[in-house]
């Protein structure tokens, strides 16, 4: 009689064990919506998600979006996406708020619900693709690589009251501050979202400030333009334009040598950080503290935010000469 | 013609036979492609998607039957959301500001309809400048922000449900109903019918064409703009962009439902049909994941072979 008891409680802890690893190791779901489909930037962060399905084996993904950049279109495609019963809906959120409800919808049915890119007001975990301290100082230690830590710099903005310029402007200010105290910024310009402004600000900063050695150019139309000017000016390798923008725009700036560096993400490894998070929230293991393996890029730890968890993907990516032309957006 | 036949009486059936047997194949095909299709809480959220659609094709089934268009309608809802959300965060009740909101929907119709009688222009043109007036309007007004933070009972018009059924699909049924009974049975619905067939006849056989034309439009911006109180409600913020494109969606249901783009014919049963097979399509689509460029591909050729069909069916009656 003892024997069979004996039996019976191996058998019982076989099937638990097993239960459990069918559990994480399930074949799951994952439906990725992108802001809109069609346009390089999101093709690249869905490259980067099927490689990632791929190497774990045991994700299905179902990239769709919206043909333009909708918030409706969004709510429609999560709320299908909770009558298809899916294990993830991963989503770059057009607007955090009218997003939130449809989202909360999936949580409540036993959905994980992942944001990259672009947040939303619920979700169980965020990948962060860059902090604003990040890319401030990213910008700073190109330029101080550059031109070295005196300066003089300006610096080109969108609009004064930009708020993700001035947490940029903010945290290479508090950089300078500590780390290169001679280091001068001696104009601050602020043509709004405009390439033809930038670049006329770019030329009138190189009149007024003949001595001047480096130009931030913190948006993705001021950094064309101030390029631009720096180029036509015949002061390419000697005025250095650092900025935020993306590659393709970028590459003729950088192969001619007026541009070294253009700071950003890479939006692949974003795609890709993504479904390895969407894996860790099926299998449980995304907790405050907790470390989760992402494949190629390494290990990431889940850290707490003011909505649930949030995972960054890291330091800010340099595209330059070297690797530019393998970036297509 | 005597005005008081309706038009085309045996027509209307044989499109809106075409559309059931659609809707049923439809259904069918949806239901091999996902698991997930066939469910009583996937249908009722199918309505509860095309109910903002499916407001605005009510209206245009009646511009269509007078021979008109109205392309402003996604640009009035986009108008109607902002001016509620505007009006309610600068404190007003929730209800007089949604309100407000469908009046300034109407508002916009009128002026539709005021352009098109007395200045003479065709409405193809007086509702594509107005679209882009709209939208301007709503863009100015919201300064590029959305206006959210509703109060529940309010949001509960777009994302509350009375057992399994989602709330403003009531709204939806009571209003097609309202509509449908007036132009089948009521003098204005001949009206209607008549300046489609005929406006020089209509006009002479005494009907006040200005003023029955005046009202269709009138009542199509009302309803565009409930729509845009309901989409406010259903994804609890109004945004300058909500709606653009719809304009189409609602003139594919109509047309779908077999009413002629020439004027004179169509009917809200057949509207109610087109809305449902294009809802149940794109539904069945996203739910097998099939991208949104291939849906549109599908859904326009849907569109082309319903018509067609209708054109045949029509061409072989006229002939007996």
């Amino acid at each position: 009689m003892k024997r069979v008891w004996i039996w019976l409680s191996v058998l019982a802890m076989v099937l638990a064990s097993a239960l459990a690893m069918a559990q994480a190791g399930k074949k799951i779901t994952v439906v990725m919506i992108p802001k809109l489909v069609g346009i390089d930037y999101f093709n690249a962060t869905q490259k980067g998600a099927e490689e990632a399905a791929k190497e774990l084996g045991n994700v299905t993904l179902r990239y769709v979006g919206p043909t333009e950049a909708s918030a409706a279109k969004q709510i429609e495609l999560i709320e299908n996406a909770i009558q298809a019963k899916v294990d993830v809906i991963s989503v770059a959120a057009n607007d955090p708020k009218a997003l939130a409800p449809a989202l909360q919808k999936a949580r409540d049915a036993g959905i994980k619900v992942v944001t990259w890119d672009a947040d939303a007001d619920s979700r169980d975990v965020f990948c962060n693709q860059a902090t604003f301290t990040g890319i401030g100082e990213a910008l700073l230690d190109s330029m101080v690589d550059q031109i070295g830590k005196n300066g003089p710099a300006a610096i080109i903005t969108s609009d004064l009251t930009a708020p993700n310029q001035n947490s940029w402007i903010a945290a290479m200010k508090a950089k300078i501050a500590k780390e290169y105290p001679n280091f001068k910024i001696v104009d601050t310009k602020a043509p709004g979202e405009d390439q033809q402004k930038a670049f006329q600000a770019a030329q009138d900063l190189m009149k007024a400030y003949p001595d001047l050695k480096g130009i931030f150019a913190l948006s993705s139309v001021a950094f064309p333009g101030a390029a631009d000017a720096v180029k036509q000016a015949g002061k390419s390798g000697k005025v250095a334009v650092v900025g935020l923008s993306t590659p393709k725009q970028m590459a003729p700036f950088v192969k001619d040598g007026t541009v070294r560096d253009v700071v950003l993400w890479n939006p692949i490894d974003l795609g890709y950080l993504s479904i390895y998070a969407a894996r860790a929230a099926v299998d449980g293991t995304l907790k405050e503290g907790a470390k989760i393996k992402a494949g190629r890029l390494g290990e990431f730890t889940v850290t707490k935010d003011n909505i649930s968890l949030q995972i960054l993907l890291g330091k800010p990516f340099i595209f330059n000469k070297s690797n530019i032309d393998k970036f297509n957006f | 013609m005597s005005l008081k036949s309706r038009p085309r009486t045996l027509n209307i059936p044989w499109s809106e036979l075409v559309l059931v047997l659609g809707l049923v194949i439809a259904v069918l095909y949806m239901n091999s492609l996902s698991p997930a299709f066939l469910s009583l809480s996937n249908f009722f959220e199918i309505t509860r998607i095309v109910t903002e659609v499916g407001l605005m094709a009510l209206g245009m089934t009646l511009v269509i039957i007078t021979g008109g268009i109205d392309l402003s309608v996604g640009s009035v809802l986009g108008l109607s959301g902002i001016t509620m959300g505007f009006l309610y965060t600068a404190g007003l009740n929730i209800w007089l500001a949604a309100l407000l909101g469908v009046a300034t929907g109407a508002l916009c119709g009128w002026i539709n309809g005021q352009l098109i009688t007395r200045a003479g222009i065709p409405p193809l043109i007086v509702t594509l400048a107005t679209l882009a007036i709209f939208r301007g309007l709503a863009l100015g007004i919201s300064q590029a922000h959305s206006f959210g933070n509703y109060p529940k009972a309010f949001l509960a018009l777009g994302a509350g449900y009375l057992g399994p059924v989602p709330n403003q699909l009531f709204l939806l049924v009571l209003l097609a109903l309202g509509v449908g009974v007036v132009l089948a049975r009521s003098t204005f619905g001949r009206f209607v019918y008549a300046i489609g067939n005929n406006p020089t006849a209509a006009r002479f056989s005494g009907v006040p064409v200005n003023r029955v034309l005046v009202w269709v439009y009138t009542l199509s911006g009302l309803l565009a703009g409930l729509a845009g109180v309901i989409f406010t409600a259903r994804v609890s913020s109004a945004r300058s962009d909500a709606g653009i494109g719809t304009e189409l969606d609602a003139i594919t249901a109509v047309v779908l439902g077999g009413a002629s783009i020439a004027g004179g014919s169509g009917s809200v049963v057949g509207t109610l049909l087109g809305l449902l097979l294009v809802g149940v399509v794109r539904n069945g689509l996203t739910l097998a994941f099939i991208p949104a460029e291939q849906q549109a591909i599908i859904i326009g050729a849907i569109l082309l072979v319903a018509v067609l069909l209708n054109q045949v069916i029509r061409l072989r009656l006229g002939r007996n």
